[in-house]
Formats: C-alpha cells, structure tokens, sequence
C-alpha cells in the first residue's frame, strides 16, 4: 500500500471517529465554547430531540419542544440558536426537574436551534435541529407594549399543573411580558431573565432566561416527582418580581 | 449555432411564467380555473386558488384574481379567447393574497370588497406582496396592490342588469362573501369551503366558521365552487369542512385540558376520514400553531 493510500485511509478513520456536526454553522464552535467550556460533548440527535416547524411562518413566535427525557440523571439543560443576536434562550437546573421543555422563541434568520444536556458523566449530549424561516423576528417591537391595558396586565401570571399519564407530571405557566430585545432604538431591553420553582422558601429549580423568548412567554416544564404547593416566581432585569402559586 | 443556442437560452430566460390556465366550465356561461392543491411555490408560481368568472349579456364578472399580476394576464387572455364582452366587474370575496393580488390587470373595472375586505387590502396587502415575493419570486413580477374601489353592502347585486345574491359571514377570515348565482344556481363559496383539501386557518375564527357553514348548507345550490379544490355538485364539501373544523377544535380544547404540547398533538394519529385530504399534514401543523394558544389561555 502506498503511504498516500494508507494516509487518506487514516484520515477517513478520524472523520468517522469524531462525529460530525449534523448542521454546520459558522459561529457554532465559538458560542459553545463559551458555554461548555472545555467540557466533552457528543451530537446525539437519537435522546436530544427537538421538534421545530416544517416552516416557521411567524418569526417572532416559533414553537420549540425538547425532549431529552432518555438521558437519565441529566443536571442541566441549555437551549441556543446559532444565528440569533441572543444565541443564548434557556439555561434550566435539572436538579428536579426533567429534560424537556416547551416555549416559543424569536428567530432573525434560518438558524439552527441546539439543545445541550449535561448528563450524570458531565459529557454534554448536543441535540440539533434547523429552523427554517424568512427571519426578522429579533428587531420588531413586541405587540405586548403597545396594549393600551399594559400596565394593568404586565406580569399577570397563568399556570397551572397537570398530571398528563402516570407519573407523568407538568407545569404550564405563562406571563403577561413584553420580552424587548433592546435591538430596535427606541425600545430598551425588558425582559424575563430569571425564572424560580419554590416550594415554600426552597428553591425546586431555577433557570435563566434570555431575551430571544417570544413575547408573554409559555413554558412547559416536567417534574420527576409528583411534588405539590409549588409556586412559580419570574424576575425580569429591572428587579420586577411576579409570583403565583401552582395549583 | 452556438449564437443560437445561446439566443434560445436568453429566451428562455425572459419568457415569463405560464401557468396554463384553461377555464373549466360550468355551465352555459359560467368558468371556473382549478388551482392546484399545494402551497405558495416557485414551481406552481402561486397558482393555488379557484377563480371564477361568468359571462352576462353585457359584460363579464370575475371572482376573486388569483396571486399575481402575471397570472391575473394569463387569466384575462384565456376569458378573451373565450368571448369579448368587457370584464367590467371584479369581486375579491376576502382579503387573502391568493384572492387579490391579481386585481391590477384589471384596473379599469370596478373591483368589488366588503369595506373590512377593502380596508385589509389597503393597509397590509404591500405585507403580503413582500411575502409572497420570497415564496414564488418571479412571477410576482409587478404585482402591486390594487384596492377595490366598489363596497359591497346590498344582498343583491346588480351587475349591468345580472343579479347576484351576496352572502356576508365572517369565520375563515374577519370578512368572507360567498356569492350566490340563482339563474345558474352555483354556489361561489370562497375559502369558507374547502373540497378535500384541508383549510387553511392563519385567521380563522372556528365558532363563526361553523355557524356561516350552517347557513350555506340551507342554499338549494346545484354546483359548489370552493376557494380550494375542485367543484363539484356534491353537497359534501360543506359537511367535511364542518367535521375537519370540529375535530380541530376538539383536539385543542382536550390537548389544553391534558396540558399537551404543540408537536404532541401533532402525533397523534389522524382520523381515516381525512386521510384523502391534500395538504393535511402542512395545513394541520399550521393550524395547530396558530390556534392552540388561545385555547391555552383558559389556563387558571
């Protein structure tokens, strides 16, 4: 065998070993760095699954549902999209909470969307998805602020719990708030950046939360035990606080 | 020979869109042009919508213009070939680009809309122009926004001494006329029927959808023309549109109950009656976007 033979043979055999971005995009590598560090990660699109529409219409509200519910013991859950000004989306705990999560996000353009879930080896298993889309969702002004009822409503919180099958248990919940991405001049950012499950005075799980979530967001979260008289707490980044109790 | 090549290339190039419009007949001097069943493409040009026309003593009336200027001009040639009485009449039935945007071939005539229809066009349709742009690109060529000139407002109406019996509901969108032709009687339904094709919702208001079905069920039509899907003299696509209606808003109200996610419901298996539908799977997805959250709104 000729060494040039045997050498593009080896470099066939590294390619296979060291699978392979499913969705090439050029600012993935740097945004994952930044978050994962020098942390190992796989793509596993098999347990990360990411459902998106076949055609986002509406870029300001594009429904994503995540489920990693196959990882077991999973201890953090991250959503980005590479494309966006705000990669970042969702940053969840999974101290008691499941791998799978439900909300509506803005796009600016095609982007793909990942889901990077830690799981029990600290090995970040990468789920990816393509959202397709005209874009333009990130630097419209949300249709939340220009409500004549807005400061009666902001913060006006629904939720409520839900035991789907056996052992299956939810939390749906959504508020009143406009999400401004702060891209659009005149329209300072304002937004959700924290959200806090409590029972009683203990944190249950919490997360962080960008500005790249649709306005009056809606989450689904699942719990790994059935848990009651919890209440659900939304912070916004200017030190706005809004409770309510899950019933 | 190479010069010719490349002359017939350049040709080809400029030669416009064709969509091989030819006008299926109705009856004695009523046409309709079948729209394909699929959505907005560069491939069908945005030929996916049924446009009606029908001749009268003097002139000729067309309902609804299709997505295109171009294909409003192919249309115009084809009622030409067929007689050549002036299209003096054009009525948009709602304010969906696929049913307006051709209006600018006919700007001499007078264009019919109910004053919401009329308003819509005049404050969006440059929202859709740039939409469609990006789904079928260029055969949207010139196509400019043409508002209607002419408010519908009587039941009857009179068209150079033909007379036609307009029909108001709301529940496809906020404004929908069905038109009515009692010396022919066929039924011009716009999209608030659908003929094995699944409706499309993206402003949809279920409840008064049904109740406007309700009604047209009550007219001794003879033929049904739908804004999508064949005609037929059935009395069928009103009863199937009714049962795809009510089963999307039994699904949304019981998946809201049992605190289901979008893609969840989406799952589900669909039931053997819809099967034949074309469009089910794009259609009910989109459907499912658009309207469960207002069902998830009865959250406590």
């Amino acid at each position: 065998m000729k060494p040039i033979h045997f050498l593009s043979f080896f470099f066939i055999f590294l390619q296979i070993l060291y699978a392979k971005n499913p969705i090439p995009s050029p600012t993935f590598d740097d945004i994952l760095k930044e978050i994962i560090k020098n942390d190992s990660y796989i793509f596993d699109n098999e347990n990360v699954k990411i459902k998106v529409p076949n055609f986002a219409d509406n870029p300001v509200q594009v429904p994503i549902f995540v489920n990693a519910k196959n990882i077991k013991n999973a201890k953090r859950m991250i959503l980005f999209a590479d494309l966006n000004p705000t990669a970042e989306i969702i940053d969840m705990d999974l101290k008691n909470i499941l791998p799978l999560v439900s909300l509506n996000i803005k796009v600016a353009q095609e982007t793909p969307i990942r889901a990077l879930v830690l799981d029990e080896n600290n090995v970040w298993h990468i789920g990816s998805k393509n959202i397709k889309s005209f874009g333009g969702g990130c630097s419209v002004a949300s249709v939340t602020s220009s409500n004549t009822d807005f400061e009666k409503l902001l913060g006006k919180i629904k939720t409520e719990f839900f035991k789907v099958e056996e052992n299956i248990y939810r939390i749906k919940s959504s508020i009143f708030h406009p999400m401004e991405t702060g891209l659009i001049f005149g329209n300072p950012e304002f937004y959700i950046n924290k959200i806090e499950i409590k029972q009683g005075k203990n944190i249950f799980s919490s997360m962080n939360v960008f500005s790249s979530v649709s306005e009056n967001p809606r989450f689904i979260f699942e719990l790994k035990n059935r848990v009651d008289n919890l209440n659900i707490e939304f912070i916004d980044n200017d030190g706005n606080n809004y409770k309510a109790d899950i019933k | 020979m190479k010069y010719l090549i490349s002359c017939l290339l350049i040709f080809s190039y400029i030669k416009a869109f064709d969509y091989k419009l030819t006008p299926i007949k109705l009856n004695e001097n009523s046409y309709y042009f079948y729209g394909k069943e699929e959505y907005f493409s560069k491939q069908n040009g945005g030929n996916i919508v049924n446009c009606s026309f029908i001749i009268t003593q003097n002139s000729v009336i067309v309902i609804d213009t299709g997505s295109s200027l171009l294909y409003a001009k192919q249309m115009k040639k084809q009622i030409e070939q067929i007689t050549n009485k002036p299209i003096k009449y054009i009525i948009n039935t709602h304010h969906h680009p696929d049913h307006f945007l051709g209006n600018d071939a006919f700007f001499q005539s007078d264009i019919f809309a109910s004053l919401f229809t009329k308003t819509e066009i005049e404050q969006n349709g440059d929202l859709y122009i740039t939409n469609l742009v990006n789904l079928i690109q260029e055969s949207m060529k010139d196509t400019k926004i043409k508002v209607p000139n002419q408010i519908l407002s009587t039941q009857v109406l009179d068209l150079d001494g033909y007379k036609l019996k307009i029909l108001y509901f709301d529940g496809h969108t906020k404004s929908d006329v069905a038109i009515y032709d009692e010396n022919t009687k066929i039924l011009y339904a716009s999209d608030l029927v659908f003929n094995k094709r699944t409706p499309s919702t993206p402003h949809a208001n279920i409840e008064n959808w049904l109740n406007a079905l309700d009604e047209l069920e009550k007219i001794p039509y003879t033929t049904i023309v739908s804004g999508h899907g064949v005609a037929t003299n059935s009395k069928k696509p009103i009863i199937e549109t009714r049962n795809y209606l009510k089963f999307v808003e039994k699904t949304l109200a019981s998946s809201a109950k049992e605190g289901l996610d979008i893609y969840e419901i989406l799952n589900k298996p669909i039931p053997k009656e819809f099967e034949d539908f074309t469009m089910f799977k794009e259609e009910f997805e989109r459907t499912i976007i658009n309207t469960y959250p207002s069902y998830e709104k009865d959250l406590k």
